[in-house]
């Protein structure tokens, strides 16, 4: 059976420090008085040292050898959100590190279960929605979605505020690593998006005129718009949020909610693709086509 | 603050201003929208003294719609005019210049019912110049739309809806150079001086509405 180098490695170790153990108990009970001869005594006392020793300085040289063979590791390890768990105080939470490195690896163990799932689904033809993702990409390594590196989502945010001229994008992070967005449309929305990793977890949408403190978005979030208008946007983000929602594809996801999002921008000067009429029940057309973005008023959509 | 227009309602001969509100109100409750209170703007003009030089009119509004402030319009004759908002104590502040402002004695009033149906806000006033009734005013306000050129399309589609073919489909002078600006209360005030200005010059014809009417 193949060991692990480091596992070695450390049994060495672990048979070194037992040796030297006993090594130091012989040398601290001194010559024992058996009732044997006394020249004899001296002698097999100093006899069992030398081997002893020599048994110590061959294992010495196991050692050395083993970690010749280890390659040094791969720089500092990233703790992420788990480091901030050294900061909690209550002395029974203390210890909420090994559960939480099993329960993280149950959860790579699900996704992985989850996205063969998807591979072996795909190739079933009874679709019931238009969720379509080439294969190609699938078997790409997927990072995990509960813990990414704040520069990768920076990095991901900063590309779609690249993508639209229109729309920007203020990025806050006023509850950990986790990204609260200021999404600015133009003059004519706000929108706060709320992100667990790269995984949109809550949308409001409000009007361009109503205030919104950028140092406490947390307590905006709760807050909804007090126009009808965007209140209604509101739920449809929500919907087109979970329409979108992947996990296998995170990145194309987000792309794709701010792409829609993007398409709000004639909001007001909008016509309905299906009455022809810019209003109904003194609405503009809020509703966008998840596809094609057209326009249609929420009762009109097809 | 949103966009807000306004349009004048043209007068029907055998018709009191009252009766075209209560026409209006009837149309506008179709639609779904709810009567929350009454709205009043109120004007008053002011000339300068000859001594002072080339005349300047000094208009002074009030809206319900912004209690707390005063809007005030200088027009210095020659067509440019310098606008003012300020705190309601500026009304005090035009008693202690009555001696070189003095008022015309023609105080215009606007009042009516206001609805709100979703998020338009729908004002329908009576046009009042020293108490006789000229024509009826309607201002249409959508609140979540702050720029003009955004949404002029769909605030004229809405006054279409229920006022019918009086509405232009070209959008108010005053709005020509402002498509892209951000809507103030001021924009309001101006839009109503403008109505004013308009009722004023042709009095001579209202007034026989008004003989016949009233």
């Amino acid at each position: 059976m193949e060991l692990n180098p480091m596992q070695v490695a450390l049994n060495t170790v672990r048979t070194l420090r037992l040796e030297l153990m006993q090594l130091i108990i012989e040398i601290g009970e001194g010559v024992k008085d058996d009732g044997s001869q006394t020249e004899s005594k001296d002698n097999r006392y100093m006899y069992s040292m030398n081997e002893m020793v020599g048994k110590l300085g061959l294992h010495m040289r196991d050692l050395e050898q083993v970690v010749g063979s280890l390659s040094s590791p791969p720089g500092a390890m990233l703790l992420y959100n788990t480091s901030f768990l050294t900061q909690e105080s209550t002395s029974d939470r203390q210890a909420l590190y090994t559960p939480l490195v099993s329960s993280h690896k149950w959860l790579d163990k699900v996704h992985k279960f989850s996205s063969n799932a998807v591979q072996i689904l795909s190739q079933n033809s009874l679709k019931k929605s238009y969720y379509n993702s080439s294969s190609n990409k699938k078997k790409r390594q997927q990072s995990s979605l509960h813990n990414i590196s704040p520069q990768a989502v920076d990095v991901l945010l900063t590309n779609i505020d690249r993508m639209f001229p229109e729309m920007s994008i203020t990025i806050t992070r006023p509850c950990a690593s986790n990204v609260v967005l200021l999404v600015g449309l133009s003059r004519v929305l706000q929108a706060i998006i709320s992100f667990k990793g790269v995984m949109i977890e809550w949308v409001i949408v409000k009007g361009f005129n109503e205030p919104i403190n950028p140092n406490s978005l947390q307590q905006e979030l709760w807050q909804e718009s007090r126009y009808y208008v965007f209140r209604k946007i509101t739920d449809h983000a929500n919907a087109a949020m979970l329409h979108f929602s992947s996990p296998t594809l995170p990145d194309l996801s987000v792309r794709s909610f701010m792409t829609w999002l993007n398409s709000y921008l004639i909001l007001f000067n909008s016509v309905c693709k299906s009455c022809g009429n810019r209003l109904l029940n003194a609405y503009p057309p809020t509703w966008r086509d998840l596809r094609s973005l057209d326009t249609y008023h929420y009762e009109c959509k097809p | 603050m949103g966009v807000t227009i306004i349009q004048q309602f043209p007068m029907k001969e055998n018709r009191t201003g009252a009766q075209i509100i209560e026409f209006l109100t009837k149309r506008v409750n179709a639609l779904g929208a709810k009567q929350c209170g009454t709205f009043l703007v109120d004007c008053e003009t002011y000339a300068s003294i000859p001594q002072l030089g080339a005349q300047r009119t000094l208009h002074v509004f009030h809206n319900s719609e912004q209690p707390a402030s005063v809007f005030a319009i200088l027009d210095n004759g020659t067509g440019k005019t310098v606008p003012v908002v300020a705190d309601a104590l500026f009304d005090l502040l035009l008693l202690k210049m009555s001696s070189v402002y003095t008022s015309k004695k023609s105080k215009v009033e606007i009042r009516g019912p206001r609805f709100e149906l979703n998020d338009f806000v729908i004002k329908i006033g009576a046009i009042n110049i020293n108490h006789n009734v000229k024509g009826i005013i309607v201002e249409a306000e959508y609140r979540p739309c702050v720029v003009f050129g955004l949404c002029w399309d769909m605030l004229r589609e809405f006054l279409q809806g229920f006022l019918g073919s009086c509405v232009s489909n070209i959008p108010p002078h005053y709005f020509q150079n402002r498509m892209n600006d951000i809507f103030q209360p001021l924009d309001t005030i101006q839009q109503y001086l403008d109505h004013i200005t308009i009722y004023r010059k042709a009095t001579g014809i209202l007034q026989q509405y008004n003989t016949n009417t009233t």
